[in-house]
């Protein structure tokens, strides 16, 4: 049996494994859970916090469809394990907005930056972090933020509008 | 990015809050209490007897609460929408690597992987068949008992012999198409609930909730009323998740442990065992007399089934209509074979065969262009079909001129200089076009029923209900829109209900571009009777005469107060005996009786510009400009939605992706070596152009536009390269080697 065969029939690692106490902020709220070290964020945000607006899809950081910021910093939930943010704070898509929709929101909404909307979550908070770091996003710095984020359903276009009638807004091109 | 779509009718998705906060719960995000998880134990060898299965260690592990086989299902131990040929759970053979063999539940995730490795499974490994021409070899090994033909189409008209005899110049070729993936973000999944009374709620993802439950009830050996599915929301499909996938095993783990069971593929395990895009190999042999006119076209089409038939037969039949596409010819010969390996299952994937067929066909109109030296554009208007002319099985279509309207339209595009270059000599630049008809619903002689309700319901909200999936293609911002526009009310005043067994009724099937057309045709039919029963009510309550009558915002208006209605549609619901109209009606079809030959068509053009590094072999498309008729546009951001995203779509068929199969084993097991494309692939320079016109007298209304963005794309890439090199490409997906030794063949690099 090769090493790719040998991976994919042993997918994780199922002997049992020490629990930690883990201690992390999602969304401003404060949370304390018993878990295994290794256990996936996405698992803990899906399952244990009941948290599913971040989704999974390939989970092996190719599409991010799980993508959170993890003290502030754009990641995969995916590839995140359980005492790599201990300590640490964490937004997910349901810490975007509040009352009001957050701006990357409304101009996804107007412009049609989602279809099925399976991977929007996590192009949102993509968007937001793109546009934190630089509010006047040219094409190719929507294409360099935005090239982990797999859409199937838009094509793009409807995201490349919601950007860019972002980035106009703040005074870009 | 340029459109012509007027965006008056913009709103926000009905689903459109739900969607961007992340609220949204897919039927993948459900739990319910005392849930359990179940894994599927999928066949080792793509094809092997199997002597034994043993699962008493499995049972054994503390967590598992079931572990079923082929004896535990109780009904039909097959399923397939068209042939079910299927086994749910393998019995003494397995035909290829997503076969299921065993199932279990156990109280968590890795407790159940752990248990799948736990079951003995004996297996005697049989040959493999990983092509259809060797499944076609007269001592192959049967993988049915009827043999490995799971279906053959076939349609001639004239003489071909004689008419190849008249021609001037003639073209073959065989083009090659790869097994594609649909790429929907959410994998398969849901949860199956028992009920008290011994039935089950499926709440899993399909195209079409009733036929899930007919097929379950049959697997099941249990009445369809004791079944209810519910199918929507829905992360991506594009027709894969037409067939049963997780539901039979989610329901028999659910039956078996009174529990409710979740079942959510991993990338690699949807993978394994999902629908593909069938890989088909199309011979095509075309000719004209001197002046360009098509005198004769043969094509013989071979499809890689994989193990089992699902929609298959349906997808070659549609591949065999689509082959003369929106040209007239007079002598025609077509012959499709579909062919079972051990392969991957292929089945109903976006475009349904249009795609494969009409890279043949475009390809064909290309070649003998560049032969006879003629403008591509000119060669393909001589031949073009008229609005009367008779359909691509010679049966009778609604009248249509759309392909002339397209392809002027493109025309006008092509004479647009939009040339981009660089300075790079390394660079060279081409455009090409392409156009492609594609036919709207199931045809004839297929059951296609449609329907819908509407209703004032007791809340006072005007209710519309289908039997539609939300796939994610924006079809409740159809319904709306098209409510809006037909009854007169508002936005607030409708509730949309679908995607229910137990509440919707029967639409058919969230498929073959079908929705927005039943969704129009059904309120045709309802919005009279629907707003009359409001009208007689509301004068006789109120004693104004019901001509002075009209629904509007909030309520009924009296014309000429424009003070606010005169009676809400809540105070009108209270007293509103029966507010309800229901209509159930055949998708139109052509009168004459040609098996799977459409009747209503949508038409499609692209033009596209690319740029091929000669050092590299890189081509990369620099801009699609996209031209639809398909009647009036009812959602602007939906339309433009579909025909990007399906766009998209097909640039990756033609440039990267490929499911690849080794010795019919996947290759390719996720998104790492699976590359779809990202945001970095697609032109910035995008643009959609509609063309709503109907012909004159057409009452058939807006067409479904989730598969004509598809199917252009592929010829016009493969054209643009050859204007741009010189080259033709007859291979998908397109390869950087296959460029380079093209490049280098020509003598186009100075020091080869």
């Amino acid at each position: 049996m090769d090493l790719n065969n040998e991976v994919l029939e042993n997918p994780i690692a199922t002997n049992i494994e020490p629990m930690i106490k883990l201690t992390f902020t999602v969304n401003e709220e404060q949370y304390e859970i018993q878990t295994s070290p290794t256990e996936k964020l996405i698992h803990i945000l899906r399952e244990q916090l009941n948290l599913a607006g971040t989704k999974i899809s390939c989970g092996i950081g190719r599409c991010g469809a799980c993508s959170v910021l993890l003290d502030g910093e754009l990641v995969n939930a995916c590839l995140v394990m359980a005492y790599q943010v201990n300590g640490k704070s964490i937004t997910t898509i349901e810490g975007i907005g509040g009352v009001t929709f957050d701006e990357v929101q409304e101009a996804f909404l107007t412009e049609g930056g989602f279809q099925c909307g399976y991977c929007t979550s996590g192009m949102i908070i993509a968007v937001k972090y793109l546009l934190a770091l630089n509010p006047t996003p040219t094409e190719t710095d929507i294409k360099e933020a935005l090239a982990g984020n797999l859409c199937r359903c838009t094509g793009y276009g409807g995201i490349i509008r919601s950007v860019q009638s972002l980035s106009a807004k703040n005074g870009g091109i | 990015m340029k459109s012509n779509i007027q965006v008056d009718k913009d709103r926000v998705r009905p689903d459109g809050v739900s969607k961007v906060t992340g609220s949204l719960k897919y039927l993948t995000d459900l739990t319910f209490p005392n849930m359990l998880y179940g894994k599927i134990l999928r066949s080792s060898h793509p094809h092997a007897k199997i002597l034994s299965i043993q699962t008493e260690e499995a049972e054994n592990l503390p967590g598992v609460e079931a572990v079923l086989t082929y004896k535990d299902v109780p009904g039909m131990n097959r399923f397939g929408m068209i042939i079910p040929d299927q086994p749910v759970l393998c019995e003494e053979r397995a035909r290829y690597v997503g076969d299921a063999v065993a199932a279990i539940a156990a109280t968590s995730i890795e407790i159940a992987e752990k248990a799948l490795k736990l079951i003995q499974v004996e297996y005697e490994v049989l040959p493999i068949i990983d092509t259809p021409e060797k499944a076609l070899l007269s001592n192959a090994i049967k993988l049915h008992p009827a043999g490995n033909i799971c279906h053959r189409s076939s349609y001639s008209n004239g003489n071909i012999t004689a008419a190849f005899e008249a021609c001037e110049a003639i073209v073959e070729e065989t083009y090659e198409l790869p097994r594609q993936l649909h790429g929907y973000m959410e994998t398969e999944g849901g949860v199956v609930v028992p009920q008290e009374d011994g039935g089950i709620y499926v709440y899993a993802a399909t195209q079409h909730g009733f036929k899930d439950r007919f097929q379950l009830s049959r697997i099941l050996g249990m009445p369809e009323t004791m079944i209810r599915i519910i199918s929507s929301p829905i992360g991506g499909s594009f027709g894969g998740k037409d067939e049963l996938n997780i539901q039979p095993y989610a329901a028999l783990l659910a039956l078996k442990t009174n529990c409710p069971v979740k079942i959510h593929n991993t990338r690699a395990e949807s993978i394994r065992a999902s629908l593909k895009r069938h890989p088909m190999k199309i011979t095509a042999k075309t000719g004209t007399d001197s002046t360009g006119k098509i005198l004769a076209h043969q094509v013989k089409i071979i499809a890689d089934k994989g193990a089992y038939a699902t929609l298959g037969p349906a997808v070659l039949d549609f591949a065999v209509e689509h082959a003369a596409g929106p040209y007239i010819i007079p002598n025609i010969e077509t012959e499709g074979i579909s062919v079972y390996t051990n392969n991957g299952v292929t089945g109903e994937f976006r475009g349904f065969g249009g795609n494969q067929i009409t890279f043949a066909l475009e390809g064909q109109l290309d070649r003998l262009a560049n032969v006879l030296d003629m403008d591509p554009i000119a060669l393909r208007r001589m031949n073009l079909r008229k609005a009367t002319d008779l359909g691509p099985l010679g049966h009778r279509i609604a009248p249509t001129d759309s392909a002339a309207l397209v392809l002027n339209e493109i025309q006008k595009l092509s004479e647009s200089s939009d040339h981009q270059q660089t300075a790079s000599k390394w660079k060279r630049f081409g455009s090409g076009i392409a156009i492609a008809m594609h036919g709207g619903g199931l045809g004839f002689g297929r059951l296609d029923s449609a329907g819908g309700r509407l209703s004032l319901n007791k809340e006072g909200k005007i209710e519309i209900s289908f039997g539609f999936e939300e796939c994610g293609q924006g079809l409740l911002s159809v319904i709306e829109n098209l409510v809006i526009e037909e009854v007169g009310c508002s936005p607030q005043d409708i509730k949309i209900v679908i995607g229910d067994t137990s509440v919707v009724p029967v639409s058919g099937s969230s498929t073959a571009s079908r929705g927005t057309s039943i969704v129009w045709q059904s309120l045709q039919k309802m919005k009279e009777p629907f707003k009359k029963k409001i009208v007689e009510h509301v004068s006789s309550v109120l004693s104004i005469p019901h001509e002075n009558l009209y629904l509007g915002d909030n309520g009924i208006w009296e014309i000429g107060k424009d003070n606010g209605p005169c009676m809400t549609y809540k105070e009108c619901a209270e007293g509103l005996q029966d507010g309800t109209v229901i209509t159930s009606f055949h998708f139109p079809v052509t009168p004459d009786a040609v098996n799977g030959g459409h009747f209503l068509y949508s038409f499609g053009g692209v033009k596209v510009n690319v740029e091929v590094d000669i050092l590299s072999g890189k081509v990369k498309v620099i801009s699609i400009n996209h031209v639809i008729s398909a009647g009036p546009v009812v959602s602007p951001n939906g339309f433009r939605g579909q025909i990007e995203g399906g766009g998209v779509m097909s640039l990756g068929y033609t440039m990267m992706e490929e499911v690849k199969m080794l010795k019919s084993q996947y290759v390719t097991h996720n998104f790492d070596s699976y590359l779809m494309p990202n945001i970095v692939d697609v032109p910035f320079d995008t643009n959609v152009y509609a063309i709503e016109d109907l012909y004159e007298g057409d009452n058939y209304g807006p067409r479904g536009v989730g598969e004509i963005g598809t199917i252009a794309i592929t010829p016009a890439i493969v054209k643009a390269i050859h204007d741009a090199i010189g080259c033709w490409v007859t291979k998908l997906p397109i390869s950087s080697e296959e460029i380079l030794e093209k490049v280098e063949s020509r003598g186009m690099l100075p020091w080869i």
